[in-house]
């Protein structure tokens, strides 16, 4: 699937909705979906930093948090399945509230067998944690659920995870 | 030399640092050495604790930060020493405490070699072993940011404060101490 205007719209209008509602810092386990986005923070110098493990951005999320700031991160679903330690006896806790948006994987449209289980188990996974989980299925939307996002997080100190559902790509 | 004998010097030699201590005896240990001070002590998330020092590391670049760390929490995060090595915040220092057993889970042994600051060499961070309080303090004097200390002793002392934090009361103490609350 090549990356159209639509998607490009809708990345960068994320990445502009999160620069403008004051992130400050991102960190991310790249992917391709993920990577329009990236560009589009790089463009308002939140140029992401490259983790190993997507454990490792949540916990650097919240230690960004800890002292004060406002972090973003960025990662793949199944990489959820990693971080759930983190997320549930560091960042529910603790309390520190901050943005995940997740490439949803292994739903409409998924080819590859390996993804589902874990595409499947993504909202789950996050109820069980008490995290809420906003789907954005619909480019136009993209602004308005990145402001609300950041002030669920950021205000309310919430950990609260955008997903990018597969429907985002339609053209 | 036992874990609360090492972080003492730790503090002695970073007085203004901010810190940060992984579960378990590095939180224990850091709460008997510092009197309870306000770091940001982890009760849980075995593994993450490097990253979240890089967060306050990148957050407060202006100000030291010290991650202590046990060494089973190391290996279980071990790809953030490559994390740290990519990110290279340089004003960050990460003190292994090497004992060479999971302690608060009853003390079984570690099953692979201490080997941190000789990886880290490798991941062209600045790196040295300690065995003795002097060189201790020494590393953290001397040690370019960003670093990692690996210490090793013997006297498997538990520190005696519960690794068992309040995680608000912890973070609202933390964040006082950061100085920036948003």
């Amino acid at each position: 699937m090549t990356a159209g205007l639509d998607q490009e719209t809708w990345q960068a209008a994320l990445a502009e909705a999160f620069a403008a509602d004051g992130v400050e810092s991102t960190a991310w386990v790249p992917d391709k979906r993920l990577q329009p986005i990236a560009l589009g923070l790089r463009a308002h110098g939140l140029a992401p930093i490259t983790l190993t493990r997507e454990e490792e951005c949540v916990g650097y999320a919240c230690g960004h948090r800890a002292a004060g700031g406002r972090p973003l991160v960025l990662f793949q679903c199944s990489g959820l399945g990693n971080a759930m330690n983190a997320i549930g006896s560091l960042a529910v806790p603790y309390g520190f509230g901050f943005v995940m948006v997740l490439s949803m994987r292994g739903t409409l449209g998924e080819s590859n067998p390996s993804q589902v289980p874990l595409g499947r188990a993504t909202v789950p996974m996050l109820d069980s944690l008490g995290i809420q989980a906003l789907s954005l299925r619909d480019g136009a939307e993209a602004a308005v659920v990145a402001a609300g996002a950041c002030r669920l997080a950021y205000d309310a100190r919430q950990v609260v995870a955008i997903i990018l559902e597969p429907e985002l790509d339609r053209r | 030399m036992n874990a609360t004998d090492v972080t003492r010097a730790v503090l002695d030699a970073a007085r203004s640092a901010l810190f940060v201590s992984s579960l378990g005896t590095a939180t224990s240990a850091l709460r008997r050495a510092s009197n309870d001070g306000p770091h940001l002590y982890l009760g849980g998330s075995m593994g993450s604790a490097l990253a979240a020092a890089i967060g306050v590391a990148v957050r407060c670049p202006e100000r030291h930060v010290v991650c202590l760390l046990g060494d089973g929490e190391m290996l279980m995060g071990a790809s953030t020493l490559w994390s740290l090595a990519g990110v290279r915040p340089s004003n960050l220092l990460a003190v292994v405490l090497c004992d060479g057993h999971y302690t608060i889970t009853g003390g079984q042994p570690l099953g692979a070699p201490s080997a941190f600051a000789a990886v880290a060499a490798q991941l062209d961070l600045s790196s040295s072993v300690a065995t003795t309080a002097r060189e201790v303090t020494d590393a953290v004097h001397t040690l370019p940011r960003p670093a990692l200390l690996e210490v090793r002793y013997d006297e498997r002392a538990w520190p005696g404060p519960s690794p068992f934090v309040d995680p608000p009361l912890v973070r609202l103490r933390f964040e006082a101490e950061a100085g920036e609350v948003r």
